[in-house]
Protein backbone atom coordinates (compact mmCIF):
# COMPACT_ATOMS: atom_id res chain seq x y z
CA UNK A 1 0.00 0.00 0.00
CA UNK A 2 2.36 2.56 0.73
CA UNK A 3 4.65 1.54 -2.09
CA UNK A 4 1.45 2.37 -4.40
CA UNK A 5 0.94 5.92 -2.87
CA UNK A 6 4.74 6.07 -3.44
CA UNK A 7 4.55 5.59 -6.70
CA UNK A 8 1.48 7.58 -7.59
CA UNK A 9 3.07 10.60 -5.53
CA UNK A 10 6.27 9.90 -7.64
CA UNK A 11 4.78 9.95 -11.20
CA UNK A 12 2.53 13.39 -9.85
CA UNK A 13 5.28 15.08 -9.38
CA UNK A 14 6.92 13.63 -12.55
CA UNK A 15 3.81 15.25 -14.37
CA UNK A 16 3.88 18.22 -12.87
CA UNK A 17 7.81 18.72 -13.71
CA UNK A 18 6.80 17.94 -17.37
CA UNK A 19 3.74 20.30 -17.45
CA UNK A 20 5.61 23.25 -15.58
CA UNK A 21 8.23 22.91 -18.12
CA UNK A 22 6.33 22.67 -21.27
CA UNK A 23 4.35 25.63 -19.11
CA UNK A 24 7.62 27.93 -18.71
CA UNK A 25 8.31 26.98 -22.35
CA UNK A 26 5.23 27.92 -24.30
CA UNK A 27 3.58 30.46 -21.81
CA UNK A 28 0.16 29.87 -22.88
CA UNK A 29 -2.41 31.24 -21.13
CA UNK A 30 -4.51 28.38 -20.03
CA UNK A 31 -7.95 30.39 -21.34
CA UNK A 32 -6.45 29.61 -24.47
CA UNK A 33 -7.04 25.67 -23.94
CA UNK A 34 -10.70 26.73 -22.30
CA UNK A 35 -11.94 28.88 -25.24
CA UNK A 36 -9.97 28.18 -28.29
CA UNK A 37 -10.52 29.45 -31.56
CA UNK A 38 -10.62 33.18 -30.53
CA UNK A 39 -6.73 33.65 -32.35
CA UNK A 40 -6.33 34.95 -35.58
CA UNK A 41 -7.20 33.00 -38.82
CA UNK A 42 -3.59 31.74 -40.32
CA UNK A 43 -4.64 32.27 -43.70
CA UNK A 44 -5.92 35.92 -43.09
CA UNK A 45 -3.31 37.31 -41.15
CA UNK A 46 -2.09 39.64 -43.84
CA UNK A 47 -5.30 41.55 -44.91
CA UNK A 48 -6.75 42.08 -41.05
CA UNK A 49 -5.39 42.34 -37.51
CA UNK A 50 -2.16 42.96 -35.71
CA UNK A 51 -0.25 41.09 -37.87
CA UNK A 52 -0.67 42.80 -41.44
CA UNK A 53 2.79 43.06 -42.56
CA UNK A 54 2.92 47.05 -41.88
CA UNK A 55 2.58 46.25 -38.09
CA UNK A 56 5.16 43.54 -37.61
CA UNK A 57 8.37 44.84 -35.74
CA UNK A 58 9.11 46.52 -32.74
CA UNK A 59 6.51 49.07 -31.78
CA UNK A 60 6.32 51.27 -28.97
CA UNK A 61 3.02 51.42 -26.70
CA UNK A 62 2.20 53.72 -23.88
CA UNK A 63 4.55 54.42 -21.23
CA UNK A 64 7.23 53.07 -22.68
CA UNK A 65 6.51 49.64 -22.99
CA UNK A 66 7.40 47.70 -26.14
CA UNK A 67 5.82 45.05 -28.14
CA UNK A 68 7.41 43.05 -30.79
CA UNK A 69 4.54 41.25 -33.09
CA UNK A 70 6.15 38.68 -35.70
CA UNK A 71 5.19 36.00 -37.83
CA UNK A 72 6.61 32.50 -38.16
CA UNK A 73 5.84 30.61 -41.26
CA UNK A 74 7.28 28.00 -43.51
CA UNK A 75 10.28 28.79 -44.04
CA UNK A 76 11.39 32.66 -42.83
CA UNK A 77 10.21 34.41 -39.35
CA UNK A 78 9.26 37.97 -40.47
CA UNK A 79 10.41 40.38 -39.91
CA UNK A 80 13.69 38.19 -40.42
CA UNK A 81 16.05 40.62 -37.71
CA UNK A 82 14.44 42.60 -35.04
CA UNK A 83 15.47 45.17 -32.86
CA UNK A 84 15.46 45.51 -28.96
CA UNK A 85 16.77 47.90 -26.51
CA UNK A 86 18.95 46.09 -23.28
CA UNK A 87 17.87 45.91 -19.93
CA UNK A 88 13.68 47.16 -21.08
CA UNK A 89 11.17 44.07 -20.79
CA UNK A 90 10.04 43.35 -24.40
CA UNK A 91 6.97 41.98 -24.65
CA UNK A 92 6.29 39.55 -27.75
CA UNK A 93 3.52 38.90 -29.41
CA UNK A 94 4.07 35.50 -31.55
CA UNK A 95 2.05 33.66 -34.38
CA UNK A 96 1.91 31.17 -36.78
CA UNK A 97 1.04 31.55 -40.56
CA UNK A 98 0.96 27.61 -40.74
CA UNK A 99 2.49 25.14 -38.75
CA UNK A 100 3.85 24.75 -34.95
CA UNK A 101 7.09 26.60 -34.70
CA UNK A 102 9.34 27.48 -31.73
CA UNK A 103 12.52 30.79 -31.73
CA UNK A 104 14.66 29.54 -29.41
CA UNK A 105 16.86 32.63 -28.50
CA UNK A 106 20.53 31.06 -28.71
CA UNK A 107 22.50 32.33 -25.90
CA UNK A 108 19.67 32.80 -23.78
CA UNK A 109 17.55 29.87 -22.28
CA UNK A 110 14.12 31.89 -23.70
CA UNK A 111 11.54 29.82 -26.01
CA UNK A 112 8.64 31.04 -27.51
CA UNK A 113 6.40 28.50 -29.06
CA UNK A 114 4.35 29.87 -32.72
CA UNK A 115 1.07 28.14 -33.07
CA UNK A 116 -0.97 28.83 -35.85
CA UNK A 117 -4.27 30.38 -34.98
CA UNK A 118 -2.94 31.39 -31.34
CA UNK A 119 -1.43 34.66 -29.98
CA UNK A 120 1.89 33.16 -27.87
CA UNK A 121 2.28 36.52 -25.38
CA UNK A 122 5.51 37.06 -23.24
CA UNK A 123 7.76 39.07 -21.94
CA UNK A 124 11.72 38.65 -21.02
CA UNK A 125 14.54 41.06 -20.68
CA UNK A 126 17.42 40.81 -22.53
CA UNK A 127 20.11 42.10 -20.41
CA UNK A 128 23.16 42.64 -22.61
CA UNK A 129 23.52 43.67 -25.75
CA UNK A 130 24.62 41.66 -28.56
CA UNK A 131 23.42 39.63 -31.55
CA UNK A 132 21.07 36.33 -31.22
CA UNK A 133 20.50 33.75 -33.84
CA UNK A 134 16.70 32.81 -33.73
CA UNK A 135 16.89 29.03 -35.32
CA UNK A 136 13.42 27.33 -35.29
CA UNK A 137 13.21 25.01 -32.51
CA UNK A 138 10.65 22.80 -33.96
CA UNK A 139 10.55 20.48 -36.95
CA UNK A 140 8.14 22.46 -39.33
CA UNK A 141 8.86 21.06 -42.96
CA UNK A 142 11.31 20.31 -45.47
CA UNK A 143 13.13 23.86 -45.14
CA UNK A 144 13.18 23.47 -41.23
CA UNK A 145 16.80 23.82 -40.85
CA UNK A 146 17.35 26.76 -42.70
CA UNK A 147 14.93 28.77 -40.86
CA UNK A 148 16.52 31.21 -38.57
CA UNK A 149 16.14 34.61 -37.55
CA UNK A 150 18.03 37.32 -35.82
CA UNK A 151 17.68 39.21 -32.94
CA UNK A 152 20.24 42.56 -32.27
CA UNK A 153 20.20 43.84 -29.29
CA UNK A 154 21.34 47.69 -28.59
CA UNK A 155 21.95 49.72 -25.68
CA UNK A 156 18.65 51.36 -24.52
CA UNK A 157 20.26 55.02 -25.61
CA UNK A 158 21.11 53.74 -28.49
CA UNK A 159 17.56 52.63 -29.26
CA UNK A 160 16.85 55.95 -31.05
CA UNK A 161 13.06 56.76 -29.54
CA UNK A 162 10.57 55.29 -32.10
CA UNK A 163 8.62 57.95 -34.46
CA UNK A 164 4.92 57.81 -33.71
CA UNK A 165 3.52 55.50 -36.38
CA UNK A 166 7.02 53.30 -36.76
CA UNK A 167 7.81 49.81 -36.54
CA UNK A 168 11.04 48.98 -35.85
CA UNK A 169 13.67 46.14 -37.43
CA UNK A 170 17.05 45.52 -38.94
CA UNK A 171 15.66 44.15 -42.24
CA UNK A 172 18.24 44.91 -45.32
CA UNK A 173 16.38 48.03 -47.11
CA UNK B 1 -62.88 69.52 -45.15
CA UNK B 2 -61.22 66.47 -47.20
CA UNK B 3 -59.43 69.16 -49.05
CA UNK B 4 -57.83 70.91 -46.30
CA UNK B 5 -57.24 67.34 -44.69
CA UNK B 6 -55.20 66.22 -47.86
CA UNK B 7 -53.06 69.13 -48.10
CA UNK B 8 -51.90 69.04 -44.41
CA UNK B 9 -51.92 65.24 -44.46
CA UNK B 10 -49.37 66.29 -47.83
CA UNK B 11 -46.98 68.79 -46.13
CA UNK B 12 -46.84 66.56 -42.66
CA UNK B 13 -45.57 63.85 -45.19
CA UNK B 14 -43.16 66.52 -47.14
CA UNK B 15 -41.42 67.13 -43.25
CA UNK B 16 -41.84 63.84 -42.60
CA UNK B 17 -40.04 62.73 -45.47
CA UNK B 18 -37.55 66.16 -44.91
CA UNK B 19 -36.09 64.99 -41.65
CA UNK B 20 -35.72 61.38 -43.01
CA UNK B 21 -33.57 62.93 -45.59
CA UNK B 22 -31.49 65.13 -43.75
CA UNK B 23 -30.90 62.04 -41.17
CA UNK B 24 -29.80 60.18 -44.03
CA UNK B 25 -27.50 63.02 -44.72
CA UNK B 26 -26.15 63.50 -41.73
CA UNK B 27 -25.38 59.87 -40.57
CA UNK B 28 -22.73 59.15 -43.09
CA UNK B 29 -21.18 62.48 -42.55
CA UNK B 30 -21.18 62.38 -38.45
CA UNK B 31 -19.54 58.48 -39.18
CA UNK B 32 -16.75 59.66 -41.38
CA UNK B 33 -16.00 62.52 -39.38
CA UNK B 34 -15.65 60.06 -36.49
CA UNK B 35 -13.34 58.18 -38.47
CA UNK B 36 -11.05 60.90 -39.36
CA UNK B 37 -10.47 62.07 -35.73
CA UNK B 38 -9.53 58.59 -34.87
CA UNK B 39 -7.48 58.27 -37.06
CA UNK B 40 -5.35 61.64 -36.60
CA UNK B 41 -5.47 60.43 -32.76
CA UNK B 42 -3.65 57.12 -32.41
CA UNK B 43 -0.04 57.03 -34.25
CA UNK B 44 -1.24 53.60 -36.31
CA UNK B 45 1.20 53.04 -39.50
CA UNK B 46 -1.48 52.87 -42.26
CA UNK B 47 -2.11 49.14 -43.20
CA UNK B 48 -0.34 47.70 -46.39
CA UNK B 49 -2.20 44.64 -47.59
CA UNK B 50 0.41 42.49 -49.80
CA UNK B 51 -2.37 40.87 -51.77
CA UNK B 52 -5.95 40.53 -51.16
CA UNK B 53 -5.97 36.70 -52.22
CA UNK B 54 -5.97 34.62 -48.78
CA UNK B 55 -5.83 31.02 -48.40
CA UNK B 56 -9.30 30.00 -47.39
CA UNK B 57 -11.13 26.71 -48.40
CA UNK B 58 -13.41 28.51 -50.46
CA UNK B 59 -10.48 30.40 -52.65
CA UNK B 60 -8.76 27.19 -52.69
CA UNK B 61 -11.21 24.95 -54.17
CA UNK B 62 -12.76 27.74 -56.57
CA UNK B 63 -9.27 28.25 -57.80
CA UNK B 64 -8.47 24.83 -58.58
CA UNK B 65 -12.09 23.43 -60.26
CA UNK B 66 -11.35 25.39 -63.47
CA UNK B 67 -12.57 23.66 -66.47
CA UNK B 68 -9.35 23.08 -68.56
CA UNK B 69 -11.02 22.90 -72.10
CA UNK B 70 -12.65 26.62 -71.59
CA UNK B 71 -9.21 27.19 -69.94
CA UNK B 72 -7.77 26.15 -73.55
CA UNK B 73 -10.16 28.25 -75.52
CA UNK B 74 -9.21 31.31 -73.75
CA UNK B 75 -5.19 30.81 -73.64
CA UNK B 76 -5.47 31.20 -77.20
CA UNK B 77 -5.04 34.94 -76.51
CA UNK B 78 -1.93 33.89 -74.52
CA UNK B 79 -0.06 32.19 -77.62
CA UNK B 80 1.29 34.95 -78.97
CA UNK B 81 3.63 35.60 -75.19
CA UNK B 82 3.50 33.03 -73.51
CA UNK B 83 3.87 30.50 -76.43
CA UNK B 84 1.79 27.93 -78.05
CA UNK B 85 2.51 25.00 -75.61
CA UNK B 86 3.11 27.12 -73.02
CA UNK B 87 6.75 27.93 -73.50
CA UNK B 88 7.98 31.55 -74.23
CA UNK B 89 10.63 32.31 -76.57
CA UNK B 90 11.32 36.05 -74.82
CA UNK B 91 13.60 35.60 -71.56
CA UNK B 92 10.72 38.41 -69.97
CA UNK B 93 7.96 36.38 -70.00
CA UNK B 94 7.49 33.06 -67.88
CA UNK B 95 6.66 29.61 -68.72
CA UNK B 96 3.32 28.80 -68.26
CA UNK B 97 3.55 24.98 -68.80
CA UNK B 98 2.91 23.00 -65.68
CA UNK B 99 2.22 25.85 -63.90
CA UNK B 100 0.61 25.81 -60.32
CA UNK B 101 -2.62 26.64 -60.22
CA UNK B 102 -3.47 27.92 -56.75
CA UNK B 103 0.29 30.02 -57.76
CA UNK B 104 -1.31 31.11 -61.72
CA UNK B 105 -4.84 31.86 -60.53
CA UNK B 106 -2.72 34.46 -57.33
CA UNK B 107 -1.23 36.33 -60.18
CA UNK B 108 -4.14 36.84 -62.12
CA UNK B 109 -6.12 38.16 -59.22
CA UNK B 110 -3.14 40.39 -58.23
CA UNK B 111 -2.70 41.86 -61.50
CA UNK B 112 -6.18 42.79 -62.04
CA UNK B 113 -6.31 44.45 -58.74
CA UNK B 114 -2.63 46.22 -59.35
CA UNK B 115 -1.10 44.75 -55.98
CA UNK B 116 1.62 42.88 -58.55
CA UNK B 117 2.42 45.59 -61.09
CA UNK B 118 2.70 44.82 -64.68
CA UNK B 119 1.09 47.37 -66.96
CA UNK B 120 0.65 44.75 -69.99
CA UNK B 121 -0.71 41.89 -67.67
CA UNK B 122 -3.13 44.43 -65.77
CA UNK B 123 -4.91 44.75 -68.93
CA UNK B 124 -5.50 41.57 -69.81
CA UNK B 125 -6.20 40.57 -66.57
CA UNK B 126 -8.62 43.31 -66.15
CA UNK B 127 -10.14 41.58 -69.09
CA UNK B 128 -10.69 38.05 -67.76
CA UNK B 129 -13.25 37.19 -64.77
CA UNK B 130 -11.57 35.10 -61.11
CA UNK B 131 -13.82 32.24 -62.98
CA UNK B 132 -11.89 32.55 -66.52
CA UNK B 133 -8.64 32.72 -64.24
CA UNK B 134 -9.56 29.50 -62.44
CA UNK B 135 -9.91 27.97 -66.24
CA UNK B 136 -6.37 29.19 -67.36
CA UNK B 137 -5.26 27.44 -64.61
CA UNK B 138 -6.15 24.30 -65.21
CA UNK B 139 -5.12 24.81 -68.52
CA UNK B 140 -1.85 25.65 -67.72
CA UNK B 141 -1.50 22.99 -64.85
CA UNK B 142 -2.13 20.23 -67.54
CA UNK B 143 0.22 21.36 -70.30
CA UNK B 144 3.36 18.97 -70.08
CA UNK B 145 6.60 20.89 -68.73
CA UNK B 146 9.07 18.35 -71.10
CA UNK B 147 7.75 17.56 -74.91
CA UNK B 148 9.94 15.43 -76.24
CA UNK B 149 13.88 14.68 -75.84
CA UNK B 150 14.39 16.65 -79.63
CA UNK B 151 12.63 19.67 -78.42
CA UNK B 152 14.82 21.98 -76.59
CA UNK B 153 12.46 24.77 -76.78
CA UNK B 154 11.86 24.56 -73.29
CA UNK B 155 15.49 25.55 -72.67
CA UNK B 156 16.78 27.44 -75.13
CA UNK B 157 19.84 28.57 -73.14
CA UNK B 158 22.63 27.08 -71.37
CA UNK B 159 24.67 27.81 -68.22
CA UNK B 160 26.74 30.86 -69.15
CA UNK B 161 29.47 30.09 -66.58
CA UNK B 162 29.32 26.59 -64.80
CA UNK B 163 31.42 27.52 -62.18
CA UNK B 164 28.02 29.04 -60.91
CA UNK B 165 26.59 25.82 -60.57
CA UNK B 166 27.87 25.31 -57.00
CA UNK B 167 26.61 28.26 -55.98
CA UNK B 168 22.95 27.43 -57.52
CA UNK B 169 22.73 23.96 -55.91
CA UNK B 170 23.90 24.54 -52.92
CA UNK B 171 21.19 27.24 -52.54
CA UNK B 172 18.24 25.39 -54.22
CA UNK B 173 19.72 21.93 -52.08
CA UNK B 174 20.28 23.30 -49.06
CA UNK B 175 19.86 26.97 -48.68
CA UNK B 176 22.11 29.21 -46.29
CA UNK B 177 21.43 28.48 -42.47
CA UNK B 178 23.34 31.13 -41.41
CA UNK B 179 21.57 34.14 -43.17
CA UNK B 180 18.19 32.38 -42.88
CA UNK B 181 17.69 31.96 -46.47
CA UNK B 182 15.38 28.01 -47.04
CA UNK B 183 16.30 26.21 -50.37
CA UNK B 184 14.69 26.69 -52.94
CA UNK B 185 13.30 23.40 -53.42
CA UNK B 186 11.26 22.97 -50.15
CA UNK B 187 9.05 25.55 -51.20
CA UNK B 188 9.00 25.20 -55.37
CA UNK B 189 8.88 21.62 -55.56
CA UNK B 190 10.09 19.41 -55.97
CA UNK B 191 10.80 18.03 -52.46
CA UNK B 192 7.44 20.40 -51.32
CA UNK B 193 5.32 22.74 -51.99
CA UNK B 194 3.68 25.55 -50.09
CA UNK B 195 0.82 27.00 -50.84
CA UNK B 196 0.95 30.04 -54.05
CA UNK B 197 4.79 28.66 -54.57
CA UNK B 198 4.91 28.08 -57.80
CA UNK B 199 7.18 25.02 -59.43
CA UNK B 200 10.08 26.46 -60.55
CA UNK B 201 11.86 23.81 -62.34
CA UNK B 202 10.91 24.78 -66.33
CA UNK B 203 10.64 28.90 -65.60
CA UNK B 204 12.41 31.10 -67.68
CA UNK B 205 15.82 31.79 -66.41
CA UNK B 206 15.63 35.70 -67.57
CA UNK B 207 12.34 36.29 -66.11
CA UNK B 208 13.49 34.35 -62.82
CA UNK B 209 16.21 36.51 -62.22
CA UNK B 210 14.23 39.50 -63.18
CA UNK B 211 11.44 38.72 -60.42
CA UNK B 212 14.11 38.04 -57.79
CA UNK B 213 15.54 41.40 -58.41
CA UNK B 214 11.89 43.06 -57.68
CA UNK B 215 11.42 41.21 -54.78
CA UNK B 216 14.87 42.29 -52.84
CA UNK B 217 14.30 45.94 -54.58
CA UNK B 218 10.74 46.04 -53.34
CA UNK B 219 8.92 46.53 -56.78
CA UNK B 220 7.22 43.53 -56.35
CA UNK B 221 5.60 43.07 -53.40
CA UNK B 222 2.62 40.67 -53.45
CA UNK B 223 3.69 37.68 -51.50
CA UNK B 224 1.98 36.64 -48.82
CA UNK B 225 3.26 37.62 -45.49
CA UNK B 226 6.57 38.99 -46.70
CA UNK B 227 7.78 35.46 -47.83
CA UNK B 228 10.03 35.90 -50.69
CA UNK B 229 11.07 39.25 -50.28
CA UNK B 230 12.80 38.51 -47.25
CA UNK B 231 14.67 36.11 -49.34
CA UNK B 232 15.49 37.97 -51.73
CA UNK B 233 16.80 40.48 -50.03
CA UNK B 234 19.20 38.68 -48.71
CA UNK B 235 20.80 37.21 -51.85
CA UNK B 236 24.22 38.78 -53.67
CA UNK B 237 23.77 39.50 -57.18
CA UNK B 238 25.72 36.42 -58.05
CA UNK B 239 23.25 34.03 -56.74
CA UNK B 240 20.56 35.70 -58.16
CA UNK B 241 22.29 35.16 -61.67
CA UNK B 242 23.44 31.08 -60.54
CA UNK B 243 20.02 30.33 -59.27
CA UNK B 244 18.26 31.88 -62.26
CA UNK B 245 20.57 30.51 -65.00
CA UNK B 246 20.57 27.15 -63.34
CA UNK B 247 16.59 26.79 -63.42
CA UNK B 248 16.42 28.42 -66.54
CA UNK B 249 19.00 25.96 -68.21
CA UNK B 250 16.63 22.66 -67.32
CA UNK B 251 19.47 21.82 -64.38
CA UNK B 252 17.12 22.37 -61.64
CA UNK B 253 15.86 19.38 -59.68
CA UNK B 254 12.36 18.05 -60.69
CA UNK B 255 13.20 18.50 -64.78
CA UNK B 256 11.69 15.07 -66.35
CA UNK B 257 14.86 13.12 -67.72
CA UNK B 258 15.37 14.16 -71.47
Amino acid sequence: MKKKIGFVAAMTLVGLAILSTRFYEVDLPVWHFLGGGKGPDPATLHLRGEFVESNLGAAEGPVGSLTVRMIAQQFVFVPQCIVVPAGVPVHFRITSADAVHMLSFLGTDYGLKALPGVVTESSFTFDKPGKFKIPCHEFCGAGHYAMRGQLEVVPRDQFASLLPGERRTCEPR
Amino acid sequence: MSHVSRTTRLRKGLRCFETLALLFLAIPLLLSGRKSSAQSRNSEPPVRVSSNVAWTDETISFASSGNAFRGLLIARRCNRCHGEEGFSSVAAFPNLAGEDQLSFWKQMQDFRSGKRISPVMQGIGNGLTARDSADLAAYYSMLPTASDSQDNRAFPHVMQDPSRARIAIRLIVFGDGQRGIPPCQSCHGPVAYVKGAPPLATQNGGYLQEQLEHFANGYRTNDINVRMRSIARQLTEDEKTAVSEYYGAGLGPGVNPR
